[in-house]
């Protein structure tokens, strides 16, 4: 990076936005595709019932909360980058945290959605919002998805805002760069920035503050999810363990998510100057290390239930690791706590394949966990006679599915329409230019 | 700048959208309500009516109350005042409204046109075909081969068909139930003379030894011997012993204090093994003389011989003749349908003769009061009957209530047979196997759409009266009849005065009114019958004496020795599909066999040790294979059968009775030989030995379990006698250590509502289940939803295997909605869709729930139930749905509500009397109609009350104490 101008970084960077080629559109198309099936088994499902779910009781809740719990640990990598890391004046978030921040705000949008996907009449969902009604019904306040409410549509607000107001410098610079459609749209975005030193200084402000109020959301907001569980009574979910493992889960998730994204946005816009060893190297560090706090959790987990001596966790857990989800749960330790133990290797770290690979599995070991806890926790609740399975059905993994096209769409178009690198940032990374002295 | 979009633009887009928006938003049909003009004097809306009646499911004849609103038929609910049953009706019962709005009953009559195909006709041709026929075959000269072959029917109806068959000329009707009691009754005529079914008095007996009867579910009058079973076990406030003696652990197996198993067929040693130990041990009451008498005759049965023969150990034989001995009234009772084999006499003979030598007979067994199931005749006979049918000998038939093409053994060749008949008549109301051979079908009213009487026992006369107009175009049996006899006689005479059955049946009743000594008028006395549901006269008993040329009697086995590699047939009669008559009602399919808790399925259980040699798991599909006949069913493994049987249920695999029996498991009948027991000509059912093979084929056998055994978890608690002398268990089970509460408790002013579940009672029936399901609209899922866990029962039997020392063993907890004071479902609504109300109630508010689920996975006991579909019922089905609830939409979370209709009911009554409602003003669904009282309901402020007493008991016990939800549920331990 040491080599580079700041010409060349705005058109390193302006590169990406350059008209998309036939591939992007050909998998913008296949995404689509995906998304429409997943409309399509939503509709099927708000029409004929959750009978086409797998569902069943005892298992009430499965893949689509699993999901969102999913969605909202990938959105917390995010946060944390751009504002603790930026706290924190941790240098190497710069080259990552735009891509990190936006892929946060994607995945509240596709979190959110399973809450609305999964209440049996969705046509009603506006009931858990407490408004003024004539009837003067109010929500339960005692109720962790009241909470739930709260937390992710405060969490997407300001996140979504933390996002636009750290775009306006690039929106300026871009705006003067571009023509036609592009430049109305950027100057929207930019807000009427000019870059006169108030500007910059009302900015920094701005985004000073919006940093610090960020980063307790980070940890807020996947400690109320986690109290979805947590506060209930299912032997498994009712655990104080519960906010702090979830949050150090949510973080490792979301790194090794935008780790997954990096990794081919790098290769494909060839933006190897700007994302390196060094950043690569960190991330994983990072993964490592919530890989390490998660593998401590899931063993003082088994430690109380073993320590408790309550029988109904004991059986639980021995069921969870040797029941009938067996596999479900020891390929969760392997991605989640066996295979980042590779990071402990400088190689890994670097090495792009084995990085990817790593990242990959701790996604499915992450989407795993929610499952295991989930599923597996009821399955096998406090009434032997009422124990049951769960099976995915049809509809539900094309919702899955679905949602990953969907959060795919908005980050490719983002990726088209927005800098996914921060401009103004990494200018800020430079030597300052001067003369050399002679 | 003008601003374009005016006013009146802007309501023209208004009501174009609103219209798209209305048309989309109404799918379903508007259906109109429309009230009457003039309505009948004494219709007030809303409220319902109750009329008693008898039901008429099965041969017992248990009184009915009948709940009607708006002229639909809703409930039905056992007549307090019918001394058959007492307010009790059990799961067949419960589930007759479904065969009222059967969706497949007979629309109209049908006759079979020139191609063999059935048509639709009208009454009056039916009516006028059936004359000629009858007209024509009296000139032909071949009437008196006509005949009547019917199910068990008495009184008026009896009569009519008797009288009506002499006046034409045919021969006289023979009677044909599949469970009938030949042997008792023979065995009975061996040993005092008189051949019909006694009455067991079970109540006064103080011990009870059962070779089989299964007391709960089909025998004689399963509801009189579930609540007699009951009160014997607690007379005195001290629970009495009763030992069953089965080779499978049947549901009375299951309700007895001890379960002997035993070689099938082999009953008979072990009840002469008994005896020879009372002799010897000198508890025997019978003068010296007898006794040397029976001393000889019993000689040979010592126990160590008949351990042999029975594998039963011997010192379990002298320890149960020892504990019988001991006992002031013991009572034996013999086998029943199942392990009724082909010495089902000579067993029957033995337990009379045990019986004597207790001093039972006249005692706990009363003979004289007239069983009326005893009048049928024999397999025997209709084997005859099938005979001459076969030779073609019988020109006519007219079959009414009795399906013997389905559960005669080998009914192909009851359908070959019948198929020579040239004109079969068919009353039936529901198209069955008999039916199919029909040339015409003139289809009868159900039991609540007619005027009829039933005498259950001498002197019990019910009385059935119409509570609705027929759901179809169907007609009385009776009025058809005498239609018919009237057009061909001319005109009335002295024999058949009457033009109508109503008539008819008023004439019947003035014989019984002048017989009874009544000194009311025949208005009043009739009026009262009405309203009582029958009269009921207290028939005395008659002195039996037991023969003494018994000395001489030869016992014998029951002929089935096979090689190794053969297996008894133990096929059992269903408690829910009777002989099979039943099985068309969706409730019965889906409430589950109370030991395997199997639906819609028939299956075949195997012991383990079997299995593993076998080399089967549960759902693989076995050959069962019986001389030339099989059947294939799917394995279910379990100990309560001996590694030499397989047991096989009775009453499924139909090939008509409607869409819901058909296609359903296998009949386990149709492949037993077509022998009978040789002395009394009874259906031997434990006649066969079968083969087994592994087909390699796998079914689907759904079970609602989702664990065979409770984990220890104490969800189904015993305690033993020893130790509720001692002042209750002590540190048995998990207990809350203290009543933490983050919330400041709920306050109950005037009603806390709860309720109190007596396991050492409830015998695993499954009646509650059947009421809940048509008290409160619960919708019919099927196999495949079942399959899944979304069966919609509010209340359900837990059934719990267990093994303590060696013996298996079955309990029930019946688990139903706890109202738990700290619910855990309340505090996770976020919508307050269910929260606690102030009389201890969880409330579920339909309207308001959104479908989170949330409640349901936090509920400990998993009793609430989504609803994962809007489900429909088959017209007319959903006629019988209560209005009082809401029938639930899709995405809807529901649960019991402890019936919360029936309390707001019952609090309205009580208010408009001024006071509060009490101990009785209100009873839910389950607790009316269990026939064994084990459940209790009331307002647990009220110190006096049933429920309060119960919930201090020092059996009682909540399930899952521990986690300190506070249900308001009090499970009493059972005892052991």
């Amino acid at each position: 990076m040491e080599n580079l101008k700041y010409k060349d970084i705005d058109e390193n960077i302006m590169d990406i936005l350059r008209s998309p080629t036939r591939a992007y559109y050909i998998m913008m198309g296949c995404l689509f595709l995906v998304l429409l099936h997943g409309i399509g088994c939503w509709v099927y499902l708000i029409y004929t019932g959750f009978g086409v779910t797998g569902l069943n009781n005892p298992v009430g809740w499965g893949t689509l909360i699993t999901n969102f719990v999913f969605w909202v640990g990938i959105a917390h990598a995010g946060t944390l980058i751009s504002a603790i890391l930026f706290l924190l004046r941790a240098r190497y978030r710069t080259s990552i945290f735009r891509a990190a921040e936006a892929m946060t705000v994607f995945a509240v949008f596709t979190a959110g959605l399973f809450p609305l996907i999964h209440v049996g009449r969705v046509w009603n969902f506006y009931w858990l919002i407490p408004y003024p009604n004539q009837r003067l019904l109010w929500v339960n306040f005692k109720s962790p998805l009241v909470w739930d409410v709260f937390a992710v549509s405060t969490y997407l607000t300001v996140s979504s805002t933390f996002l636009f107001i750290g775009m306006i410098p690039d929106n300026g610079i871009i705006r003067d760069y571009a023509r036609g459609w592009r430049k109305k749209f950027h100057a929207l975005f930019a807000f009427g920035w000019r870059g006169t030193h108030k500007q910059w200084h009302h900015y920094y402000s701005a985004y000073l503050f919006l940093a610090a109020l960020v980063t307790p959301l980070v940890l807020s907001v996947h400690s109320v999810v986690s109290w979805d569980f947590a506060m209930s009574i299912v032997p498994g979910w009712h655990s104080t363990i519960f906010a702090p493992y979830f949050v150090a889960g949510a973080i490792f998730s979301g790194v090794a998510m935008v780790g997954n994204i990096l990794v081919p946005l790098r290769k494909m816009f060839r933006l190897e100057k700007y994302i390196t060893d060094w950043h690569f190297d960190n991330m994983a560090k990072l993964v490592l290390f919530t890989s390490t706090i998660l593998f401590y959790s899931y063993a003082v987990e088994f430690f109380l239930a073993w320590y408790s001596d309550n029988p109904f966790e004991q059986a639980q857990f021995w069921y969870r690791a040797f029941g009938d989800y067996w596999f479900e749960f020891w390929l969760m330790v392997f991605g989640n706590c066996l295979f980042p133990m590779l990071f402990w290797i400088k190689y890994f770290r670097v090495h792009r394949g084995w990085f990817s690979v790593i990242c990959v599995f701790v996604n499915i070991g992450m989407w795993l966990e929610r499952f295991n806890i989930i599923v597996i926790s009821l399955s096998k609740e406090y009434e032997p006679y009422a124990w049951g399975l769960y099976t995915p059905s049809y509809t539900e993994i094309g919702l899955t599915l679905g949602a990953f096209a969907w959060f795919g769409l908005w980050l490719f178009s983002f990726i088209k329409l927005f800098p996914s690198l921060p401009i103004a940032e990494l200018k800020e990374m430079l030597k300052m230019p001067k003369k050399e002295a002679r | 700048m003008e601003f374009k979009f005016r006013r009146r633009d802007f309501l023209k887009g208004l009501l174009s959208g609103g219209a798209v928006a209305l048309g989309g938003c109404s799918p379903e049909k508007t259906e109109k309500v429309i009230p009457y003009v003039v309505p009948p004097d004494d219709y007030i809306p809303g409220v319902s009516k109750w009329y008693n009646s008898v039901c008429r499911e099965c041969p017992a004849g248990c009184g009915a109350m009948v709940r009607q609103r708006e002229g639909r038929v809703l409930k039905v609910e056992g007549n307090p005042k019918n001394p058959v049953n007492e307010g009790a009706l059990c799961v067949r019962g419960q589930a007759s409204l479904q065969g009222l709005y059967n969706p497949d009953r007979f629309a109209q009559p049908y006759a079979r046109n020139q191609a063999g195909k059935m048509e639709k006709i009208s009454w009056e041709d039916g009516i006028n075909m059936l004359a000629q026929k009858i007209k024509q075959l009296s000139t032909e000269g071949k009437i008196g081969n006509a005949m009547f072959l019917s199910g068990h029917v008495t009184g008026a109806r009896a009569k009519l068909i008797d009288t009506c068959s002499s006046l034409l000329g045919m021969k006289k009707r023979a009677t044909y139930e599949a469970f009938s009691y030949e042997s008792i009754k023979t065995a009975g005529d061996l040993c005092f003379g008189r051949k019909e079914v006694p009455f067991f008095v079970l109540e006064k007996a103080d011990y009870l030894l059962n070779f089989g009867a299964d007391l709960f579910e089909t025998w004689i009058s399963p509801v009189r011997y579930s609540k007699d079973f009951s009160r014997m076990r607690q007379n005195d406030g001290y629970y009495k012993k009763s030992v069953h003696v089965e080779p499978r652990h049947s549901l009375t197996a299951a309700g007895a204090d001890e379960w002997v198993s035993i070689r099938p067929g082999t009953e008979v040693f072990m009840a002469l093994g008994i005896g020879h130990e009372l002799l010897k041990n000198g508890k025997a009451k019978l003068s010296a003389e007898e006794s040397a008498g029976l001393n000889e005759l019993l000689a040979a049965y010592t126990p160590e011989k008949v351990a042999a023969d029975t594998d039963v150990p011997a010192p379990t034989i002298k320890r149960i003749a020892k504990e019988l001995g001991e006992a002031e009234s013991g009572l034996v009772l013999g086998p029943g349908m199942a392990g009724g084999g082909k010495n089902s006499v000579d067993t029957w003979v033995a337990v009379y003769l045990l019986n004597h030598i207790l001093g039972g007979i006249n005692q706990t067994i009363l003979f004289g009061l007239g069983e009326s199931i005893g009048q049928t005749d024999s397999y025997g006979d209709i084997q005859e009957l099938t005979a001459r049918m076969k030779r073609q000998e019988v020109p006519l038939l007219m079959v009414h209530e009795t399906n013997p093409a389905y559960s005669m053994p080998g009914s192909a060749e009851f359908k070959k047979a019948i198929d020579q008949v040239p004109f079969v008549v068919s009353f039936s109301t529901f198209p069955d196997e008999t039916t199919e051979f029909a040339d015409l079908i003139l289809p009868d009213h159900t039991w609540m759409e007619r005027w009829d009487d039933f005498e259950s026992r001498k002197g019990a006369h019910g009385l059935l009266q119409p509570v609705m107009d027929p759901v179809t175009d169907t007609r009385n049996f009776g009025d058809v009849l005498i239609e018919v006899c009237l057009k061909i006689l001319g005109g009335p005479n002295e024999k058949l005065s009457s033009k109508t059955y109503y008539d008819y049946l008023l004439e019947s009743w003035k014989g019984i009114h002048a017989a009874s000594g009544e000194t009311k008028s025949f208005d009043g006395f009739w009026e009262g019958a009405l309203r009582r549901g029958g009269y009921f006269a207290a028939a005395q008993p008659e002195n039996a004496s037991f023969t003494k040329e018994i000395v001489s009697y030869k016992f014998m086995d029951a002929g089935l020795k096979g090689s190794a590699n053969e297996f008894y047939f133990y096929v059992y009669p269903s408690g829910r599909y009777f002989d099979g008559r039943s099985a068309d009602r969706q409730w019965l399919q889906e409430i589950p066999d109370p030991i395997t808790v199997a639906v819609w399925d028939s299956w075949a259980e195997i012991h383990p040790q079997t299995a593993a040699k076998l080399g089967v798991k549960r759902g693989d599909v076995l050959k069962v294979r019986a001389g030339k006949s099989e059947i294939k069913v799917p394995a279910y493994i379990y100990e309560g059968v001996r590694p030499d049987m397989v047991a096989v249920q009775a009453g499924q695999g139909h090939e008509a009775l409607g869409r819901y029996a058909m296609n359903v498991g296998v009949n386990a009948v149709s492949i037993l030989p077509q022998d009978k027991e040789p002395k009394s000509g009874a259906l031997p059912w434990l006649s066969t030995l079968v083969s087994l093979e592994k087909t390699g084929e796998k079914h689907l056998l759904v079970t609602l379990d989702g664990s065979l055994d409770d984990d220890n978890r104490g969800i189904y608690q015993t305690v033993t006698k020893a130790e509720l002398e001692h002042g209750g268990d002590h540190g048995k089970g998990h207990h809350a250590e203290k009543d933490y509460q983050m919330y400041a408790p709920h306050e109950h002013p005037t009603y806390q509502w709860a309720m109190a579940v007596d396991l050492n009672k409830c015998i695993g029936c499954g009646a509650c289940s059947a009421a809940c399901y048509a008290e409160n609209n619960l919708p019919v899922v099927g196999k495949k939803e079942c399959g899944v866990g979304r069966e919609m029962a509010w209340i359900r039997i837990e059934r719990y295997f267990t093994k303590k020392d060696g013996t298996f063993r079955a309990g029930f907890v019946p688990m139903m909605c706890q109202q738990c004071h700290n619910a855990p479902c309340e505090s996770v609504c976020p919508a307050y869709a269910t929260y606690h109300n102030n009389e201890g109630l969880n409330v579920q508010v339909y309207n308001r729930c959104v479908g989170t689920r949330y409640c349901s996975n936090n509920c400990p006991y998993k009793v609430r139930r989504f609803n994962w579909y809007t489900y429909k019922w088959d017209n007319p089905l959903e006629q019988q749905l209560n209005p009082d609830i809401s029938v639930r939409q899709m995405g809807i979370m529901e649960k019991c509500t402890f019936c919360v209709q029936r309390i707001r009911e019952g609090k309205d009554r009580a208010k408009d009397e001024g006071r509060l409602a009490g101990e009785g003003d209100i009873q839910p669904a389950c607790a009316q109609t269990c026939p064994v009282n084990a459940i209790t309901f009331g307002n647990l402020k009220d110190p006096k009350s049933e429920v309060f007493k119960k919930s201090k008991d020092p059996r009682g016990y909540r399930v899952l104490e521990v986690i300190n939800v506070q249900p308001a549920v009090t499970y009493l331990k059972r005892i052991t």
